[in-house]
């Protein structure tokens, strides 16, 4: 791993071997930008390359994943393959129960080779009922939604400040969106970043 | 008991009264109108008119209760009433568990367990105000009556904005339950935010494949590796301060594979 971000890192302020576009500052140039292909997929139909669901089983380097419209998946991590859980982590923390977006490429036998997998992912808005040790009680459509501060993780994004660690800037009754990572069969989520309006 | 169940007409009037005002009088509370269970159970279009009926009703209850003298007929029709909010309630709560009930003033929040206790205090309180006989107050009598008002008012959700949110807000002020972190620790997602606003993102997002594969920190510089095809695309942002054009990047040919 260390070798591989030496590599990286090279390539970034040296220009090592084997960069194909490397900027001192700035951006790409555009035909870096212009050169992925728009996805190949008729307005309504189901995305080949994406899948949704809940894990059912964890074999080898393989989830078997149950959509939410009872269609099975089978989806491959490979090495390169990015996975979420409230933030990069690893292959290990997917577990039976955890709900997934899945991004890749369907192989001709099925299985869908991940590019980025997202655990227990969840986006909701709400408004802050009451603030407790640690804990956003949101209210969503009625629903109580309890949302966990993560020290480290969590983020708050004011639209009148820079992005930060600090939370302690939400009111209750106010409006707000929570991005986070759903405890699996709870109603509790810890919160990756929430969105307030001011 | 007797001065209690003399008590009853007139907090039960005075709760009735508000309600009828509301329905009656406020402009709002018709606009969504069209927005509670009361619209599910006779159909939209005649929501309004629906809840001006209810408002005369209330009325109507509030005013035999209020008026002498006191009769066994008045306690049975406020019973009624009540049981009809119940009835109403559970209704909302089966059919339209996300509509409000329309019940005080517009709001937002669906019917919920706060509604059925305050509905179900309104009935024992009607049943209680049944055997009302002429009874001289005491102010006793009267600390009780306004003690029900309140526990009457404090199961009002359409009234929490005006004392509940305040003093949770005035509790969080006191209490920081969020109190700031320990400043150094940079959360990876305060770094992705400034890569999302930078032209070196913006130049390579669109060939990006998978999300953050590796990050670590080195030299005041934190570094965020993601999949790009069978490339890498790795970014070096820094820890401290906020500026996006100072978000480098380059497209290697190491693989994504470790």
């Amino acid at each position: 791993m260390t070798s591989r971000r030496q590599l990286l890192k090279s390539a970034l302020l040296g220009g090592g071997a084997g960069v194909v576009a490397a900027t001192a500052l700035g951006s790409l140039g555009p035909e870096a930008a212009f050169g992925a292909a728009a996805p190949d997929v008729a307005p309504g139909a189901p995305d080949p390359d994406f899948a949704e669901g809940r894990i059912r089983s964890v074999k080898e380097n393989t989830l078997l994943v149950l959509g939410s419209n009872m269609v099975f998946h089978r989806i491959r991590i490979v090495d390169g393959t990015s996975l979420w859980k409230l933030g990069p982590t690893t292959f290990d923390q997917a577990k039976p129960g955890d709900g997934l977006y899945a991004r890749g490429v369907r192989m001709p036998d099925g299985v869908l080779a991940a590019e980025a997998v997202w655990l227990n992912i969840v986006n909701i808005k709400g408004h802050v009922r009451n603030i407790t040790a640690e804990r956003i009680h949101l209210d969503h459509k009625g629903q109580q939604v309890l949302c966990h501060r993560v020290p480290g993780k969590s983020v708050a994004i004011y639209s009148d400040a820079p992005p930060s660690g600090d939370l302690s800037l939400l009111r209750v009754g106010q409006h707000v969106q929570v991005m986070g990572a759903w405890r699996p069969d709870t109603n509790e989520v810890d919160i990756a970043t929430v969105f307030s309006a001011h | 008991m007797q001065g209690i169940a003399a008590l009853q007409p007139y907090v039960i009037s005075l709760f009735l009264l508000w309600a009828a005002l509301l329905k009656l009088l406020d402009r709002r509370m018709r606009a969504q109108a069209g927005q509670t269970a009361l619209a599910g159970l006779v159909g939209p279009a005649r929501a309004v008119p629906a809840l001006r009926l209810v408002g005369v009703l209330e009325l109507a209850v509030a005013a035999a209760l209020l008026l002498p003298p006191p009769s066994a007929a008045e306690g049975v029709a406020a019973a009624a009433l009540s049981a009809g909010f119940l009835g109403y309630l559970a209704y909302a709560h089966r059919v339209a568990p996300t509509s409000s009930c329309g019940c005080l003033g517009a709001h937002s929040r669906p019917v919920d367990r706060r509604g059925f206790v305050r509905a179900g205090l309104l009935l024992a309180m009607s049943l209680v105000a049944i055997g009302a006989e002429p009874y001289p107050m005491d102010p006793s009598l009267v600390a009780l009556g306004l003690a029900e008002a309140v526990v009457l008012l404090g199961l009002s959700a359409e009234l929490d904005r005006h004392w509940l949110t305040p003093l949770r807000r005035l509790r969080v002020r006191l209490r920081r339950p969020l109190a700031p972190p320990s400043p150094g620790e940079v959360p990876l997602e305060v770094t992705l935010r400034l890569l999302y606003l930078s032209p070196a993102y913006c130049s390579a997002s669109a060939l990006l494949t998978s999300d953050v594969q590796d990050t670590w920190d080195e030299d005041g510089l934190r570094f965020v590796a993601y999949g790009a095809g069978r490339r890498t695309a790795v970014f070096a942002a820094p820890l401290a301060g906020g500026d996006p054009s100072a978000v480098r990047v380059a497209l290697t040919e190491v693989p994504a594979l470790t």
